[in-house]
């Protein structure tokens, strides 16, 4: 509820209560369209030459990625999406009413983003077992981890197949709430898994927690 | 031939190769389909493990071999589908079987036959994707006839978990071989594929596609597709084919594994075929262990003959809707026959018009859509076609095609995503020459009007004799009684006083003597008459009564809605009265009206306290719309508009930029006002007064991109100022943006994209732009965007949010 809030651009600001009405509406009407569904594997990771990170047989030319998984030793790549259901039921509002359709579009992001979250819990959880601990997720686009990882990281995972998850020619996930990220893992317990907002160094950003 | 064995004793397909090929050394990620070329004994040896454990069918190793799929260097898609082929064969041979060709010559060996086998594209096919239909056809095409010049014995179209995409599949199959199709898809716990499809909706599709053989794979272990298979037995008149995976997919040590043993397989496997399964097989995780195991437990089994269904389904990419379950609601909204309003959107190509027809329609309870699009001075089959693709991707009901036009019948079933209703065939010859063809190639439920050469008969006897010919025609065509909906037609009484009590009768005999479903289009009954909805919904009554399999109605109509609920109620197809008592419990005098938004007129009755402004500022809809029929009464539109509408919609504007309005509050008020908006325009309408437009703005989301969120608020917001706005969609090419600028000679465009991959595209428009139109001001926004990187693209201004491009056309067309 907080988070559809925020993404609905209020900020820090409280919503009136009739949008709050329509905030919670909205939540079950994205939760009934939901069709939610997610995948991971996980890969040894190698730290190579200076920015180069191998996660499997992939290997990946990124800054940001290579500080968030320092001296992890496993990644979880990880994809989720709601659906296609959902993309249906936003497209459908906007044509009948586009406050709704934007209400619908925040709580969706939120539900996707809790969803996230609860899964990399109960990986993190089982990780555990064998003294492997999370690190917040990353997804390509962030910092410089290019988009186009995208598409290596889709087919590692064969998300079409398994979550019905897509992309176009332009690296943009099919249903559009969706989903993919690096989930590094290392033997030693350092911080809160989920943390991703704050992490960021864009601190004039609207949207900040 | 294969088809002389189907369905008549137990055939077993292969199992699991990319599960094989890992243990092999195939890395994660890696497309399978390369070990053709670079490790061909790999893949001829697992075959022929498989044809030694028993399988007579065996998959070529294609699953991923399309061209949107598969992009190798140094491999060529042709001869990878080829040698896939090749493999197969060669692997039976060294099994000591028989390839399907050189079988039947009396030397006694086992036949093996190679399906080549289709995997799905990997993309999402168009609204909700990028991957054009046609597209997607060609790419199945060119494999399929690789295939089939290589010497394959069947195509096996699999793991398929979207109708649209296997209806291109097994288009192209039928389109461009002769070989027998199969074709299975991925369900999940919930028998439902992952765009939602249901069973009876998938072999709707399919049996109307004249597959040979449909079924399920993948997704599941043997046990938990047991509800699914019950599901297929029930409906399914062809021969089912159950391919699981060995168990639920599990993970140790990074590795995903499966833990079905053979013996646990085989054991599922023996009841699976003796629920009804013709074809069986293993998916992922399932080895030659499995399939040696099954084929002992399971080779001398006899298999259950499959049965003839006469279930009469329609469908849509997510749900079927069954006749003869009480009466169905055909909605008949989307028709410009004595529609002013309608006339003019499908003239100005308001398709977002049309769809808010079915949209409420559907909210009101229709379980069908028929859609008519035809006008003397349009493209029907273009238009058709596009209303078609539109609204399956804002509505999930069947549609009804209907058309008198031919070709835009066969452009509609061909991109439609389910098994349609058409409407419609009738008695005369030269009509059934026409529609029976096109429903025996699409599939489809076709309705049937009980008139020919001669007329309409005067009587009941005629009618029903009508519909016997139309049977007997269609059943030449291989199209069964079961989907041929009869239209008794209902003529006035006010011309043809007997005309209600002929098509009463005609309905109980052709429920009766014919067993056949029914329509009508009930209101024609009242033609010419006063107060038409009092005998409508008389009707619609008597004629559920007497066995009216669906009404093809107005569902906006209270009266005819009152009619269908206490109907169902009454005769006990309304369980405990459910329906009947959600709709009418909390219904008090005024009736309808579902305040979706949660806002309801706050004014009670009639009256409200609040002036328009004031409802506008707070973003009341109904209380708007109200209080402006009340204005309008007294003060001129244009005085509204400007006194009340625009100061509104000023002063929120202005407190969404200073931060103490948000999106939402901005929206509502934007939607309020467009309430407020349609009143005034009715009115001046009728009056013939004219509020001039500022200007014509041309709005796209950049080819590439598929986020239209935006563009849409920008629009809302843009049309309350009265601006013309052309909406172009998402994913727009930078040559219709151009091609229109340059026709209507706009002098503004908005573009909006997402992301860094489609900024891309929004340059080049802008580059297009620049040479074809010169004249024209382009303004961008979208998420990655900010005003650098707007200069470095050529735009002329950059909108942080939808107020400021407000603000900027404003100011562009004042100046």
């Amino acid at each position: 509820m907080k988070e559809a809030i925020r993404y609905l651009g209020y900020g820090r600001n409280t919503a009136d209560e009739r949008t709050c009405t329509m905030i919670r509406n909205a939540f079950s009407e994205v939760e009934n369209a939901a069709g939610t569904k997610c995948i991971c594997r996980i890969f040894d990771v190698e730290q190579t030459a200076d920015n180069n990170t191998a996660i499997g047989n992939l290997i990946i030319d990124s800054r940001s990625l290579s500080r968030n998984l320092k001296g992890c030793t496993k990644a979880v790549l990880f994809g989720a999406t709601l659906g296609a259901g959902v993309d249906r039921l936003i497209r459908r509002t906007s044509l009948t009413d586009m406050s709704h359709a934007v209400i619908q579009q925040a709580c969706a992001a939120a539900l996707l983003e809790e969803y996230c979250d609860e899964q990399q819990l109960a990986i993190g959880r089982k990780l555990e077992n064998e003294g492997l601990y999370l690190r917040p997720r990353f997804s390509p686009g962030y910092g410089d981890f290019d988009i186009r990882y995208q598409e290596p990281i889709m087919r590692m995972l064969d998300c079409a197949k398994t979550i019905g998850l897509t992309m176009t020619s332009s690296y943009m996930m099919t249903p559009t709430k969706s989903v993919t990220a690096v989930i590094g893992a290392s033997r030693i317990k350092e911080r809160c898994p989920v943390a991703g907002c704050e992490a960021c160094g864009k601190s004039d950003c609207e949207y900040r927690r | 031939m294969i088809r002389d064995r189907l369905g008549k004793e137990l055939l077993l397909f292969d199992g699991g190769m990319g599960t094989l090929l890992q243990e092999r050394g195939l890395a994660p990620g890696e497309l399978p389909e390369t070990w053709n070329i670079s490790r061909p004994e790999v893949i001829r040896e697992i075959h022929k493990n498989y044809i030694k454990a028993g399988s007579d069918i065996v998959l070529t190793n294609t699953f991923g071999a399309n061209a949107l799929k598969f992009q190798a260097e140094g491999c060529s898609l042709e001869q990878t589908v080829k040698t896939a082929v090749r493999l197969v064969k060669e692997a039976a041979k060294k099994a000591g079987a028989a390839p399907a060709e050189t079988s039947g010559t009396g030397n006694g060996k086992r036949t093996v036959y190679a399906a080549l086998d289709i995997g799905p594209t990997g993309k999402l096919l168009k609204p909700m994707g990028d991957l054009d239909f046609e597209e997607a056809y060609e790419a199945f095409k060119e494999v399929m006839i690789w295939g089939e010049e290589a010497g394959a014995d069947l195509i096996h179209i699999e793991t398929m978990s979207d109708t649209y995409e296997l209806k291109a599949a097994v288009l192209a199959a039928k389109e461009n071989t002769s070989l027998p199709v199969f074709a299975t898809a991925i369900f999940d716990e919930r028998r439902k594929l992952l765009t939602g499809a249901d069973v009876p909706s998938v072999i709707a599709l399919l049996e109307g596609l004249h597959v040979d053989a449909l079924g399920i794979n993948c997704g599941m272990g043997p046990e938990q597709m047991m509800p699914v298979l019950e599901e297929y037995v029930k409906y399914s008149s062809l021969p089912i084919i159950v391919k699981p995976n060995a168990g639920l997919p599990k993970q140790r040590g990074g590795q995903t594994y499966y833990d079905v043993s053979p013996d646990e397989f085989a054991g599922y496997m023996e009841k699976i075929v003796s629920m009804g399964a013709c074809v069986i097989g293993g998916c992922c995780g399932t080895t030659p262990g499995h399939i040696k195991a099954m084929a002992d437990r399971c080779g001398k089994m006899q298999i259950v003959p499959p049965a003839e269904k006469k279930y009469t389904v329609v469908s849509s990419y997510g749900q079927s809707v069954f006749l003869g379950e009480g009466s169905k609601i055909i909605g008949e909204r989307i028709n410009p026959t004595g529609k002013k309003k309608f006339k003019q959107a499908l003239k100005e190509h308001d398709l977002e018009y049309i769809l808010r027809e079915g949209i409420t329609q559907q909210d009101n309870g229709a379980h069908i859509l028929d859609v008519n699009v035809g006008l003397p001075d349009i493209d029907e089959p273009a238009m058709m076609k596009e209303t078609v693709q539109e609204l399956q991707s804002v509505v999930n009901l069947p549609l009804q095609i209907d058309t008198v036009d031919a070709e835009a019948m066969e452009a509609a079933l061909r991109i439609y995503n389910g098994k349609a209703m058409v409407n419609s065939v009738s008695g005369k010859q030269e009509s059934m020459d026409k529609v029976f063809p096109l429903i025996r190639k699409y599939g489809g439920v076709v309705i049937g009007l009980t008139l020919d050469e001669d007329g309409i008969p005067a009587d009941a006897e005629g009618r029903v004799r009508i519909a016997r010919k139309i049977i007997d025609e269609a059943a030449k065509y291989g199209i069964g009684k079961k989907d041929i909906v009869i239209d008794a037609l209902a003529m006035t009484i006010s011309s043809e006083p007997a005309g209600a009590k002929v098509t009463l009768e005609t309905l109980r005999r052709l429920k009766d003597e014919v067993g056949v479903n029914t329509v009508l289009g009930v209101s024609n009954i009242s033609f010419g008459l006063p107060s038409r909805p009092v005998i409508n919904a008389a009707f619609y009554t008597m004629a559920m009564m007497n066995g009216l399999s669906a009404g093809i109605i107005n569902p906006s109509s209270e009266d005819m809605m009152k009619a269908w609920y206490a109907y169902h109620a009454l005769m006990g197809l309304d369980t405990n009265c459910e329906r009947y008592i959600g709709r009418y419990s909390s219904t008090q005098s005024s009736g309808g009206g579902s305040g979706a938004a949660g806002a309801s007129p706050s004014g009670i009755g009639q009256k409200s306290t609040l002036s328009l402004r004031e409802s506008i500022e707070k973003g009341l809809k109904e209380d708007a719309s109200l209080i402006t029929t009340h204005l309008s009464e007294k003060q001129d539109p244009l005085e509204i508009i400007n006194t009340e509408l625009i100061p509104a919609l000023n002063h929120v504007g202005d407190g969404f930029e200073k931060g103490t309005v948000f999106l939402p509050q901005l929206l509502m008020s934007a939607e309020a006002a467009k309430s407020a908006f349609a009143v005034l325009k009715d009115k001046m309408d009728r009056s013939g007064e004219v509020q001039e437009k500022i200007g014509t703005i041309v709005l796209a989301t950049v080819k590439g991109d598929i986020h239209d969120i935006g563009k849409n608020i920008v629009k809302v917001l843009l049309e309350n100022y009265s601006f013309d706005v052309i909406d172009l969609g998402k994913d727009v090419a930078p040559e219709l943006i151009v091609e229109t600028v340059r026709e209507k000679n706009v002098r503004l465009v908005g573009l909006s994209a997402l992301m860094t991959t489609t900024v891309v595209s929004m340059e080049e428009t802008i580059r297009l732009l620049r040479e074809g139109a010169p004249q024209c001001k382009v303004m961008v926004g979208g998420a990655v965007l900010n005003q650098d990187y707007a200069d470095m693209i050529g735009a002329d201004f950059y909108g942080k949010d939808a107020m400021q491009s407000v603000r900027y056309a404003r100011e562009l067309f004042a100046g």
